[in-house]
């Protein structure tokens, strides 16, 4: 057949129709339907029996109530507890994504481990549980024979008052170990404002339910600070009470937002502003003068009974905090810090609050001092809706720990912290201090060092330096229930169960107006070889023996737990059993008490001090034997005279240089991104925006006037660069950022945990450079300065 | 086309108060563990994760230290006049007449996406992957939800499976009608400011049709003619303004 047009055509028409008309193409389309509906994997939920078991989330000391559904065995979902007092339902985004900690295989240790191969080779063996205790209990006996029981060292990250924590104190101090360290924390800042001004120690409670005015010096009140539960609630009634808020911060944070007036001074110039609003109250003299009279110390000049002239408060403040002396530090209007100060002071019940961020770091301390000043000078100090002195929770004692001579030997070593040293008379424990210890000395003062529900080589600031010295200590153990950072660290691992799976107690939640206990109760069984650490503790001293094994008298950690709880009930004070605790998730006096007129300050002067007698009595012990002048700049105070002793503004050095770094690094916390021990679930990876993690960039926020500088578009990729190192980052163009300040989140830039965390995202801890704190030495965390490099 | 009558049965609707919402995502992380929602590795790639209720971050566009920014959060709107439905070629979505829901049948949905195009609030979502839950997290997925093939679109049912577990409790307690707060979605139940309100629209006793009169409400692209059945509230003007493409003089002040 000859082959033209004609024939082709006819042969790819026939061709079609043949091929239409065969079954071959209804088969293919057929098979294709069939095929792509053959879905390799949709899981089908297993049914059961509804029920509902209450609990409280211990993710964090907010200690929120939660309510767990449960499908057969199964939890399948949390939510806020309605009826439960701190957060009336409401609860964040962590604890509400708190499945996905308990259930996440890839970033759960299974069963106790031991490492086989090279420090981080992540080669590990399984071992029985008897085996990881004697391993541990045999060093620590070790050390104990070679009479070196400090060597011994715990870093815990558990609420300071909770039984856990105190456990694991008592078996340091029973063993004869002094170093035992918590992770730093804005509690830690508090707690020293509340000794050195008030004179007793522990955090201070904020009745902000009943507060009309409130001033926020940075504490992201909507972004976690406290327990958020409880503030996310507490916003509802001051939407319905028409609570005036006043929020300082450099950043158009929520809270800002939210906030009916917002103030940006410079970060690190808050103390100067708090004084230049005690300047206008003084001058005014809108402050409370029955309080100020009858309940202070230190406000006006006066004379010591060697005749000795010291310079009040009030003088100070006015002779250096005018508004336009403040307005040239701050970078606020004159006028405005006029107009704030005029408004709290007439208010009804204004409160001022310091801190920064969630409150998971510290702060400074003559800065909290300054901002509290202000809650003295309207005399709202354990008023309604103001700052309140903690009552007593009823909680019983244990009996003092047994001592042989080992342990009292060990105990009267100084700590490898430095933590209550004439140095650092104040501050309970110094992690960024231990660092340093560690890395200046030759060895390693630190034989063995235990970690509890804390990730320090993820969250402490400047954590390269907590990881070089980490590779210095012999031998570390972790009690984490995750393959955090810091586990894959060390050289056996305990695994504690999550917060689902134990029994747990928070005493007195953060920052709440009430006493309050809190019982978390096991809703699942624990899902893998893991043990309670608290059980833990108790079997190892038992294995260390002798004294030890003496004050550690309790079967386990639920008995150890229910005679401190004893307390409670036998107080009388509320009619409840051990039962009616563990049901309720709580026992709790629904209000303060404020009773009590001047009784309540235990300082020397048994006022609220002003002039805080504690400081001088510490920088004259530690000027012994140097001059004064000297010792001040060893204690990093700049300032002189009697101010040393008062709520003051010291500015805080940086050791870089400000011309190469000319920018500032700020730190900010998100609610919902989890930026502490625990890591950030997938559910909160959901809820960053795509201008804040795309793919594994970070974005860092940046004002249009300061990026257009450094001819830096939106998503333009730079480089930030510290003394301390490098992070490659993306820009972000925000308009609510202050001007040459680059805004990074916390939680970000995990070395470990599973593929939805690792690898994104930057952690801002590899390249803070951190200064210490005038007088207290806890790291200032927000203060490195920076250049940024387009690449 | 013949006008429907809303005015009867229940139409379940919501009122978002932007003032007090707060941004903190608790929302739509209630909503995605109660409806068995899967996550990705890259959760940052905003056109291929799920979410059924999203979060938008809005500025007023001011410098420096005058910028302001709310959160917008965005669960499906729930249309009396749905541009979704009519489109829909294998009649997987429909407007349910007693309860004013917008239903979605997965098993019938043949993915063709036409309803993701012709929704104006993005509010749908196509599963381009097989669900995927990391290992041992399938272990907390719930029975009342089932979760969704590769293939299907998906959306916000306003917890569609609550009301039925009311239903069945009113009807085993001989009860025609549901009580206030007997049916609220996970979202609005977990929001821990109490920013979202919910309730029958069609019954004036409830909380919700009293605040949809304030001045202050408005509804999203309101002009399209979707009527809408989630409400927001502002107090900002420049929020309200920023909820339509008004032309330039177009837009009333109720401040």
């Amino acid at each position: 057949m000859e082959f033209n047009r004609r024939n082709f055509i006819k042969f790819a028409v026939g061709g079609t129709g043949g091929i239409l008309l065969s079954p071959l193409p209804w088969k293919l389309i057929d098979d294709i339907a069939i095929w792509t509906q053959n879905w390799s994997w949709v899981p089908v939920p297993v049914r059961g029996k509804f029920s509902y078991l209450n609990s409280v989330c211990t993710l964090c000391p907010g200690a929120c109530g939660i309510q767990v559904r449960k499908v057969g065995s199964r939890a399948v979902k949390i939510e806020g507890r309605g009826d439960y007092p701190v957060n009336q339902g409401g609860i964040c985004p962590l604890g509400m994504a708190g499945l996905q900690i308990l259930y996440n295989e890839g970033i759960r240790w299974k069963a106790p481990m031991k490492r086989v191969g090279p420090r981080g080779s992540q080669e590990w063996k399984e071992i029985p549980w008897d085996e990881a205790i004697d391993e541990l209990a045999t060093r620590i006996k070790g050390l104990r024979e070679k009479g070196s029981p400090e060597k011994l060292a715990a870093i815990d990250g558990n609420q300071s008052r909770s039984t856990m924590a105190l456990l694991i104190k008592r078996l340091l101090s029973s063993i004869g170990s002094p170093n035992y360290m918590v992770m730093p924390r804005e509690e830690d800042t508090y707690d020293m404002v509340n000794f050195l001004m008030q004179g007793s120690r522990g955090p201070i409670a904020f009745d902000l339910e009943n507060a009309d005015f409130i001033v926020s010096f940075g504490c992201s009140l909507f972004d976690g600070w406290g327990a958020p539960g409880r503030m996310l609630s507490a916003s509802r009634e001051w939407v319905k009470n028409k609570t005036y808020l006043v929020q300082i911060d450099p950043r158009t944070s929520n809270t800002a937002s939210k906030a009916d007036l917002w103030l940006a001074p410079f970060p690190g110039t808050e103390a100067a502003l708090a004084l230049g609003m005690a300047h206008v109250i003084i001058k005014e003299k809108l402050y409370s003068k029955e309080f100020i009279e009858n309940h202070t110390f230190g406000f006006a000049d006066w004379f010591e009974e060697d005749g000795v002239k010291h310079k009040g408060f009030s003088r100070i403040v006015l002779e250096k905090y005018s508004p336009q002396v403040v307005e040239n530090i701050t970078g606020i209007k004159g006028r405005v810090i006029i107009e704030v100060a005029r408004k709290f002071a007439s208010a009804h019940a204004p409160i001022a609050l310091a801190g920064r961020g969630k409150g998971t770091l510290p702060g400074s301390l003559y800065e909290f001092m300054a901002v509290h000043a202000l809650n003295a000078l309207k005399g709202r100090v354990n008023k309604k809706g103001g700052p309140l002195i903690a009552d007593d929770i009823p909680l019983a004692q244990w009996s003092d720990p047994e001592y042989d001579p080992v342990a009292m030997d060990g105990l009267k070593k100084a700590r490898v912290d430095l933590a209550k040293t004439p140095r650092y008379p104040f501050s309970r424990s110094l992690v960024n201090k231990f660092t340093e210890t560690i890395n200046n000395s030759h060895g390693s003062p630190i034989d063995t060092l235990m970690l509890f529900s804390a990730n320090p080589a993820f969250t402490i600031p400047d954590s390269q330096s907590f990881i070089k010295a980490m590779a210095k200590i012999p031998f570390i153990v972790s009690f984490s229930p995750f393959m955090d950072e810091t586990s894959l660290m060390a050289d056996l691992i305990l695994p504690d169960h999550t917060h689902l799976e134990k029994m747990a107690d928070i005493v007195w939640p953060t920052g709440i107006q009430y006493p309050l206990y809190a019982l978390s109760q096991p809703v699942v069984k624990p899902i893998y070889r893991t043990e309670h650490s608290g059980d833990v503790i108790i079997s190892l001293a038992k294995r260390i023996g002798g004294p030890v094994s003496g004050s550690f008298q309790w079967a386990n950690f639920e008995e150890a737990l229910k005679e401190r709880v004893k307390g409670l009930y036998d107080s009388g004070r509320e009619k409840v059993s051990w039962a009616d605790i563990k049901e309720n998730g709580y026992w709790s006096i629904p209000a303060h008490s404020f009773e009590g007129g001047s009784d309540i300050f235990q300082t020397p002067s048994k006022r609220f001090e002003f002039f805080s007698t504690e400081i001088e009595l510490a920088i004259k012990a530690y000027s012994k034997g140097k001059s004064f002048d000297d010792a001040l700049l060893d204690l990093g105070i700049s300032s002189k005279g009697d101010e040393v002793y008062m709520p003051h503004y010291e500015e805080i050095k940086s050791g870089a240089d400000k011309k190469e770094y000319p920018l500032l690094l700020f730190p900010m916390e998100l609610i919902n991104l989890a930026s502490g021990w625990i890591g950030n679930p997938p559910y909160l990876n959901k809820t960053l925006f795509d201008h804040q993690l795309k793919r594994d960039d970070l974005f860092v926020e940046v004002n249009p006037k300061t990026a257009s500088q450094y001819r830096l578009k939106e998503g333009s990729k730079a480089i930030i660069r510290s003394p301390k190192g490098e992070l490659r980052v993306r820009i972000h163009l925000f308009h609510g950022a202050m001007p040459d300040v680059i805004f990074i989140p916390f939680g970000l830039g995990h070395t470990a945990y599973d593929k939805y965390l690792k690898g994104k995202g930057v952690n801002p801890n590899e390249i803070i450079d951190q200064v210490e704190d005038p007088l207290s030495g806890q790291p200032v965390w927000w203060n490195t300065r920076v250049k940024l490099i387009r690449i | 086309m013949k006008k429907e009558d809303t005015t009867k049965g229940n139409r379940y609707g919501m009122v978002i108060d932007l003032d007090k919402c707060t941004g903190c995502g608790v929302c739509l992380i209630a909503c995605a563990s109660e409806n068995n929602i899967p996550v990705m590795y890259d959760e940052s790639d905003k056109t291929r994760n799920i979410t059924w209720l999203q979060i938008y971050m809005v500025t007023n566009g001011k410098e420096f230290p005058e910028t302001e920014v709310i959160y917008i959060p965005r669960p499906c709107m729930q249309c009396d006049n749905p541009p979704c439905v009519p489109v829909c070629p294998a009649t997987a979505t429909d407007k349910d007449p007693t309860s004013g829901i917008i239903s979605q049948i997965y098993t019938r949905c043949i993915g063709c996406r036409y309803c993701m195009a012709a929704c104006p609030y993005h509010a749908r979502v196509f599963n381009w992957f097989d669900p995927w839950f990391p290992e041992g997290m399938d272990r907390y997925l719930s029975p009342e939800v089932s979760p969704r093939m590769r293939g299907v679109v998906e959306k916000c049912s306003f917890c569609h499976h609550r009301l039925m577990r009311a239903k069945a409790k009113a009807n085993v307690e001989g009860r025609r009608d549901l009580k206030e707060d007997e049916y609220i979605p996970a979202c609005v139940e977990a929001c821990p400011t109490k920013a979202i309100t919910f309730g029958d629209l069609n019954n004036p006793k409830h909380k919700i049709s009293e605040l949809i009169k304030s001045p202050h409400a408005f509804r999203l692209l309101e002009r399209l003619n979707t009527e809408p059945k989630v409400y927001y509230i502002s107090t900002k003007n420049w929020v309200r303004r920023m909820a339509d493409n008004y032309l330039s003089g177009e837009f009333k002040d109720r401040s």
